[in-house]
């Protein structure tokens, strides 16, 4: 086990590249993504379409086909991102998809009475949709977020120095491929794990606060 | 690197979509090793993977029956009727996948096949090994478990290997090289590399040679050949370094880029064993004896690293030669 030891650090200096390239993903998902869901619930149809038509075609191409893409396809026509902010957008734009439909599903799923009642107490449409409707989109909310925590391994493909892609370079100098997976799982777990605790926690603390709770 | 040569081509020709669909095939067989390359246009003119080749192989020595009652592993592979080995189907020169017959061939698919067919005495090329695709992560785990019988893959001898699997051979000696765009005049040398943006391929060891020889260089691991040679293409790193032999292959085909300078290390390539079976060592290492001896692994290396590496087949290594085989 000493390939783990000896190199904890560069191991956790990869996690911290894996933690960030997620959050970062995932909070451009969320803003990108909602707003995406209000285009899509929305009633006007030219942003309908743009909608669906992101939506079909983000959802629908390989993350990493879209890492190369982005990283070996645009310099072509004169755009150079870093390879972080390459993952880190892709993971975003790939994430926007998902959030945009599960954002849509929990404003679908919320029994049309609801809405009818939130509006009969004359709360805008604002209130609406904070306070009764995205509570009740949370839980799917927390899916995404764990499929892109796991997902920005592919990063490691387009050569981004995080958990996994360095995990390959120890293995290449160690050969002791069994034992450094298991210990970038285990990290891979706890990330996965801590996101879904914190989105239980958060669904809790909403739910009290606005007395919706599911 | 020519699938990203003709995406540039792509895109100035016919738009984005074309460039699109060109990438993502590149995606696909970065993905998994399990699609074809498009072998490069020049090469695959070269490259014997004809009748020719399969007369180099068939050619090959035939194991005595005492040598084969011997070792249980050889046994196996007879019973077997096949080899299966652990390699690419995406490595120039060493072993690529035609994407219009899907024969493997190169140096290391010839090595195997002259095994399977040392052992079997069948004469069917195409079917003498079952090629399980293996990365650096994947090796010694499939050597350990029993999925593959060898693994045959610019697998590079080194100690901290040699403790999980056995290596026969060396079989070949070769050493990374240095490539950087046509117009780069600055770097010449591994000295030349200092503080520089260096790439490599997440496959291999040169890596490890950059971090001992030059530490201060930034390293960037890409999955395939063709991202190292694009990144240098868009001068996205400075330099990529790599196997002599592959380099001056992309090289050969894509005139964007150079090689410059000899290699800087020594990478004895092994035959990827199972550790302590069946005598399997023993019997690989009389195999490459034999064919040291009777002129077949020259034929090999000429059919194939030859049509890109200009001169005679040079003197096969000494077989233990290095430290962990």
């Amino acid at each position: 086990m000493h390939v783990v030891t000896d190199n904890f650090g560069y191991i956790l200096g990869g996690f911290l590249v894996t933690v960030e390239l997620t959050v970062l993903g995932y909070v451009g998902a969320l803003v990108l993504g909602t707003v995406l869901a209000v285009f899509r619930v929305g009633p006007i149809t030219p942003l309908r379409v743009v909608g669906t038509v992101y939506v079909e075609f983000f959802r629908n191409i390989p993350l990493l086909a879209l890492l190369i893409l982005f990283v070996f396809g645009l310099p072509d026509v004169g755009l150079t991102f870093s390879l972080f902010s390459s993952a880190a957008i892709c993971l975003a734009l790939t994430g926007a998809a998902y959030v945009c439909e599960s954002v849509r599903s929990g404003i679908n799923a919320v029994p049309v009475g609801q809405a009818e009642a939130a509006r009969a107490i004359g709360l805008p449409f604002s209130k609406v949709l904070t306070v009764v409707v995205l509570p009740q989109a949370l839980p799917p909310l927390v899916n995404v977020f764990i499929g892109m925590a796991l997902g920005s391994s592919l990063a490691a493909a387009v050569g981004v120095a995080e958990l996994t892609n360095r995990t390959q370079q120890l293995n290449l100098q160690y050969a002791e491929a069994v034992a450094t997976f298991l210990v970038a799982g285990a990290f891979y777990v706890a990330m996965a794990f801590l996101g879904a605790g914190g989105g239980r926690w958060l669904e809790n603390r909403i739910g009290r606060r606005v007395g919706a709770r599911r | 690197m020519t699938a990203t040569t003709r995406t540039s081509t792509a895109l100035r020709r016919s738009g984005p979509i074309a460039a699109a669909a060109v990438l993502v095939s590149v995606a696909l067989t970065a993905c998994g090793g399990g699609g074809s390359t498009p072998a490069p246009p020049g090469a695959s003119g070269k490259t014997t993977s004809g009748s020719s080749y399969d007369a180099i192989i068939t050619g090959g020595p035939k194991a005595a029956a005492s040598a084969i009652s011997a070792s249980s592993w050889a046994q196996n592979v007879q019973k077997q009727g096949y080899i299966r080995r652990g390699g690419t189907d995406t490595g120039p020169l060493f072993s690529l996948k035609d994407p219009t017959t899907g024969k493997v061939t190169g140096f290391d698919a010839g090595l195997s096949q002259m095994l399977a067919h040392y052992i079997t005495g069948k004469t069917d090329v195409a079917n003498l090994e079952k090629l399980t695709i293996t990365t650096v992560d994947t090796r010694e785990t499939l050597l350990q478990n029993g999925s593959v019988d060898t693994v045959i893959a610019t697998y590079t001898i080194t100690p901290a290997r040699a403790q999980k699997v056995d290596f026969a051979g060396p079989y070949y000696e070769s050493g990374d090289a240095i490539m950087v765009k046509a117009d780069n005049n600055d770097i010449k040398t591994i000295d030349d590399l200092k503080g520089k943006n260096v790439a490599t391929e997440s496959n291999s060891t040169a890596a490890l040679a950059l971090k001992q020889k030059v530490p201060d260089a930034k390293v960037t691991l890409f999955q395939t050949d063709e991202e190292c040679v694009a990144a240098v293409q868009q001068g996205r790193v400075d330099a990529y370094v790599l196997d002599q032999g592959i380099l001056i292959s992309d090289a050969s085909t894509n005139k964007a880029v150079k090689v410059v300078g000899q290699p800087f290390t020594q990478e004895p390539y092994g035959i990827g064993l199972p550790k302590d079976q069946g005598g399997a060592k023993q019997f690989v290492n009389d195999f490459l004896q034999k064919i040291y001896a009777d002129g077949s692994w020259a034929k090999l290396w000429k059919a194939t690293i030859g049509t890109i590496v200009k001169g005679d087949a040079p003197k096969p290594p000494t077989i233990g030669s290095a430290p962990g085989s």
